[in-house]
């Protein structure tokens, strides 16, 4: 069983600040980690490896720190990683994002089973996954939530939709991409880092993997970013602090004050 | 000692200090000041008065009438103490620091910080995000507790191994002495030695010698880069027994060394919904290691897990970004939160002994659990010698059995504690919680001096009384 694993490197999300001049997100010395729906899929694609057997290779599009995020799968368990590092992609979209991923994932060869997160925490797209697959012309199952089984050169998966779950056989190779119901990603071990730590990431690009030019970067991407606004404020809101059982009533006549105060009541 | 009680005639003077919004009595309201995390039913009591007043000088008006009326005066924080120290044992008038939440001043230049007790101390470090630099306290309610709660306690926590306690940065007080001065003690000097240091006193001693109403911080610079090691061991004594041999063999002072026992692990990891391969371990250590160069953070953090694994670990985890570190600390700072949801009759103990005498305290834990039919689930700071070892009611038992057991099974504990060169509080304070066993551990000369020093404070005993010891 060969396993691709397509990762985003993303920021650490839970103490951003955003730039209220810009609206952009401060980055400075903000830490980059593994896409953490991508940890499901390694997960997943480990445990797999453990009943099945093969390999897993994991592969990403970023700045040559993104090896960093490699690395981390592979102390987690998996075997290979390839990264997609050159000038050519800045400023690719999903459609740009997945031609390359997939002529990277071509270009390794022989695979029966690709897994990815469903989505980013940051693009929060959803489309890289399915992109590839689309590329590649494989069976998708999207959502999925259970590797039922993998037999006679198929696999059985379950998929949540919006009113339970879907179970479907997929001929493979196939792209999963799956979320959090799925499994619980472990972590990574210290053989497994001093392990990752000689494994040599191959960096790809134009000069040694056959892509259309024109296809990538931001020159490739059909989305435009015409304009980025954020939503204005237009009513200010009112804070009424409770910090304690003790301050409720004082919030209550606080709230009815202000309700009075604006003929609400 | 007899307290006079808060009559109508005294309410009217308090309301006039403070202000109407900032006095309760209503016994709804005042109901969630009369306990801290200890357990409600053996220690809870009810104030008469709550009162959040907005500065020293209406503290110091409210201490001057207390000790004309001779009418108890308990301070009170975040209340998440665990010894009893914030509760008015003896009813009269409780302060609550809580709208006294300004931070005053951060000096960049002195690395230093000024901030009235009710900042939260987590939010301490938030405002200090940006600029390359943290307060080193770290205590395990970091989420909810104060500033001045951690002053008075002298709060330890999981940074303690490399960092001290909360003493060690405590650079100035401004407080409200019992009789209704107000003072300051040291300031932004590194240096000081002007007579005793009434600081470091204040530190630690737990409301019974004054109010901090300002307090100066020592702020440090903040490492940037930082490696969590979770490592299992098959059992407590072979996890406990690497413990020494991190700073010894290693040669290495981690920021923390954490020890968590299987039913510890068990109960938070079940609580948190965490998958952590906890079933396959007996014990876990987490050490985190941090500074500012990557290489040397990586070789110090592969040092410590090969000698974890060379001491028999079944496996070590590295967490060294965000996602994986939190994971690894919430299961650690759960635990406490996670007993209480399963079994709210326990007794969570706060021993220290010497570093080197961790092991031999372990076959003593076990013996008490077999000796009493309870558990005694054991976690906390290891690389201090500060455990937290738990004894939690059997359910079988009678709640008067437990009462009775409770006190026998605790007596045990601090003897075998006292023999290792160790005490019975580590960091959450004697309180009302552990003072009956002040005398066993003790000195009765420094028992003495401790009295005469809380007399030259507070002649008529009415500022937190009956708290570490009683008077007579």
């Amino acid at each position: 069983m060969n396993i691709v694993i397509p990762i985003k490197q993303v920021p650490e999300t839970s103490n951003v600040k955003m730039d209220e001049e810009t609206g952009t997100m401060k980055r400075d010395g903000v830490e980059s980690i593994i896409n953490p729906l991508d940890l499901y899929a390694i997960e997943t694609g480990i445990q797999i490896k453990e009943e099945y057997g093969g390999t897993i290779t994991v592969i990403t599009m970023g700045p040559p720190s993104a090896d960093k995020s490699l690395k981390e799968a592979i102390a987690m368990g998996c075997d290979d990683g390839i990264l997609l590092s050159g000038r050519e992609f800045a400023g690719s979209d999903t459609w740009a994002t997945s031609y390359a991923l997939s002529e990277a994932i071509r270009a390794i060869g022989e695979f029966d089973l690709i897994l990815a997160g469903e989505r980013a925490t940051d693009g929060d797209t959803g489309q890289v996954g399915p992109g590839i697959a689309s590329w590649l012309d494989l069976t998708l199952s999207t959502y999925t939530s259970k590797v039922v089984d993998i037999k006679d050169k198929s696999v059985i998966v379950e998929r949540m939709v919006e009113d339970g779950y879907e179970k479907l056989q997929l001929p493979l190779p196939a792209l999963l991409t799956v979320v959090k119901e799925i499994s619980f990603p472990r972590l990574p071990t210290l053989r497994g880092k001093q392990r990752s730590r000689k494994v040599e990431i191959p960096q790809w690009n134009l000069s040694n993997l056959k892509m259309k030019e024109d296809f990538l970067g931001l020159n490739g991407s059909p989305t435009r970013v015409v304009n980025i606004d954020h939503p204005k404020v237009t009513r200010g809101g009112t804070v009424i602090d409770v910090r304690n059982d003790a301050s409720i009533e004082k919030a209550v006549s606080q709230l009815i004050d202000y309700l009075k105060s604006k003929e609400l009541v | 000692m007899k307290y006079n009680p808060v009559t109508e005639e005294i309410l009217m003077e308090l309301t006039k200090i403070v202000g109407d919004k900032n006095i309760m009595t209503d016994e709804e309201k005042i109901e969630a000041y009369s306990h801290d995390e200890t357990p409600a039913e053996q220690y809870a009591h009810l104030p008469e008065v709550v009162l959040t007043p907005n500065s020293a000088a209406e503290i110091a008006q409210v201490m001057k009438l207390a000790n004309r009326e001779l009418i108890p005066v308990t301070p009170s924080g975040a209340r998440s103490g665990l010894s009893g120290g914030a509760i008015p044992d003896h009813g009269g008038i409780v302060i609550s620091i809580e709208n006294m939440d300004e931070v005053i001043e951060i000096d960049y230049d002195n690395l230093m910080m000024v901030l009235e007790p009710g900042v939260i101390t987590n939010n301490v470090n938030e405002m200090l995000e940006e600029s390359g630099l943290f307060f080193a306290g770290y205590p395990m309610s970091v989420e909810t507790c104060y500033l001045g709660g951690n002053i008075a306690e002298n709060a330890g926590g999981g940074k303690a191994v490399k960092y001290g306690v909360t003493g060690r940065y405590v650079m100035g007080l401004e407080i409200v002495t019992p009789t209704g001065e107000i003072v300051q003690f040291g300031g932004k000097r590194v240096k000081d030695v002007t007579g005793y240091d009434l600081k470091q006193l204040i530190v630690g001693s737990e409301g019974t010698l004054g109010i901090v109403t300002k307090a100066t911080i020592k702020l440090l610079p903040k490492p940037t880069q930082r490696v969590g090691l979770l490592a299992l061991f098959e059992d407590v004594e072979t996890a406990i027994s690497t413990v020494p041999k991190i700073m010894t063999a290693g040669r290495i002072i981690p920021t923390s060394i954490e020890f968590m026992d299987k039913l510890s692990v068990k109960t938070s990891c079940e609580y948190l919904n965490e998958h952590l391969p906890y079933q396959k371990a007996g014990a876990m250590l987490l050490i985190e290691v941090d500074g500012n160069k990557e290489e040397v953070v990586n070789a110090d953090s592969e040092t410590i897990g090969e000698l974890c694994l060379d001491n028999n670990a079944i496996e070590v985890y590295v967490a060294d970004n965000h996602t994986t570190r939190e994971r690894i600390w919430s299961v650690r700072r759960n635990i406490a939160e996670a007993f209480k949801v399963v079994s709210p009759h326990q007794s969570l103990e706060d021993i220290v002994v010497p570093t080197a005498n961790i092991p031999k305290l372990m076959p003593y834990l076990a013996d008490i659990s077999e000796k009493y039919g309870i558990k005694v689930p054991c976690y906390g700071h290891a690389g201090d010698g500060n455990l937290h070892a738990t004894l939690v009611k059997n359910p079988d038992h009678s709640m008067e059995k437990w009462y009775e057991l409770e006190e026998e099974a605790l007596l045990d504990l601090y003897k075998a504690t006292k023999e290792l060169g160790g005490t019975i509080s580590g960091e959450h304070g004697i309180g009302s919680k552990r003072k009956k066993y002040m005398d066993m551990i003790m000195d009765p000369v420094e028992l003495r001096l401790m009295r005469g020093i809380k007399k030259v404070f507070d002649p008529n005993n009415i500022m937190n009384p009956g708290k570490i010891f009683e008077m007579e």
